[in-house]
């Protein structure tokens, strides 16, 4: 199962014509999405920084801290330059940038991802 | 918020932010054209995409309109309230639904006109219902109301969504909106609409504010009332 965690509507239809092909659950803020960590744990994370509620950094942080959510692969989806951003730090697989990604190049981080 | 993932407050990469958002999605959603089978579908694809250009389109003219205000080129007209909230619903109920949001309208006042330019007052109620669409949760519909309150016409859009902080909304109360992220009152938000809708707002000489409720926000505008009737 992969999390979206994306507030903005158009971009999850976007996600579920994109990524068609996978069992995708979205959530429109990231404490719904650590609420939801507790039941399951999922393959895979794609997460925009700029959410309602906590921001995605915060939302990896909080994952992190957990020892089962550690190695949880995750893919930043952003719209925000955020070439300074603690990527490693964090473990985050991909960072993508929305106004220049393609959808190929999507679909290659998740299935780099899912490995 | 903004500051910790922009590192900086500035404006100019706010606006820049806001216009990233729309324009992105509307290339991403060109280039997922090559996945779409259906004809149904790809026409959908291509109405989302005119929705969320004209958003951004409505944004640059909004943010033209402000370099001009000082210049003074808004006349101030009887307007009918009614025909410029129509005019936005219409503008906005593609965007909503793709949104899976809904925009409802209950107006009070029937013909009373309020002194304001109507250019000027459609981008505020258009900025304050994106606000609404934005921020307002999907069980139940945002609301633009127009009725009199006290000697002025109040226009407000009602939405269900997070409610503003006590401090943001001292600071609208007290007229304090010197730039975007003044009023970037809720998580994810720049508040660039809503500095529109403050600058035009006061430039038309309307009262902008907000009321807090327990499970959401109004945000209006107050206008004087114009002598005329409206014939419609």
């Amino acid at each position: 199962m992969i999390f979206v965690i994306e507030d903005d509507r158009g971009w999850e239809k976007y996600y579920r014509r994109i990524l068609k092909d996978y069992k995708m659950e979205f959530f429109h803020d990231g404490v719904e999405a650590i609420a939801a960590m507790d039941e399951e744990v999922p393959e895979l994370v794609i997460l925009d920084i700029l959410l309602t509620g906590p921001t995605g950094f915060a939302v990896l942080n909080e994952m992190r801290s957990y020892p089962e959510l550690a190695e949880v692969p995750v893919i930043i989806v952003t719209s925000v330059s955020i070439k300074d951003a603690p990527s490693e730090q964090y473990g985050v697989t991909e960072v993508l940038d929305k106004g220049k990604m393609t959808p190929q190049e999507l679909i290659g981080a998740v299935q780099g991802a899912l490995k | 918020m903004e500051s910790e993932v922009f590192g900086a407050n500035s404006s100019a990469i706010i606006v820049a932010h806001e216009l990233k958002g729309p324009l992105s999605l509307s290339r991403q959603l060109a280039l997922s054209l090559d996945f779409e089978d259906s004809i149904d579908g790809a026409r959908e694809i291509g109405h989302q995409i005119a929705a969320t250009s004209e958003r951004a389109l409505r944004q640059v003219e909004d943010l033209t309109r402000i370099a001009r205000l000082e210049d003074a080129m808004f006349e101030m007209e009887p307007v009918n309230p009614r025909i410029v909230c129509d005019e936005v619903v219409s503008e906005l109920w593609r965007l909503f639904r793709f949104n899976r949001r809904e925009l409802m309208i209950d107006y009070r006042n029937k013909r009373r006109l309020v002194v304001a330019n109507r250019q000027l007052l459609h981008s505020v109620v258009y900025n304050f219902c994106l606000n609404a669409m934005n921020y307002g949760g999907e069980e139940l519909p945002s609301l633009i109301s127009i009725y009199e309150k006290y000697d002025k016409i109040r226009i407000d859009v009602r939405d269900y969504g997070p409610t503003v902080p006590t401090k943001i909304w001292r600071e609208i109360k007290n007229g304090f909106v010197k730039k975007p992220v003044d009023i970037a009152m809720r998580p994810g938000s720049s508040g660039l609409g809503l500095y529109i809708a403050a600058k035009f707002a006061n430039y038309m000489n309307g009262d902008f504010g907000l009321v807090r409720h327990r499970d959401g926000t109004s945000f209006y505008i107050d206008l004087p009332v114009s002598g005329q009737l409206s014939l419609v």
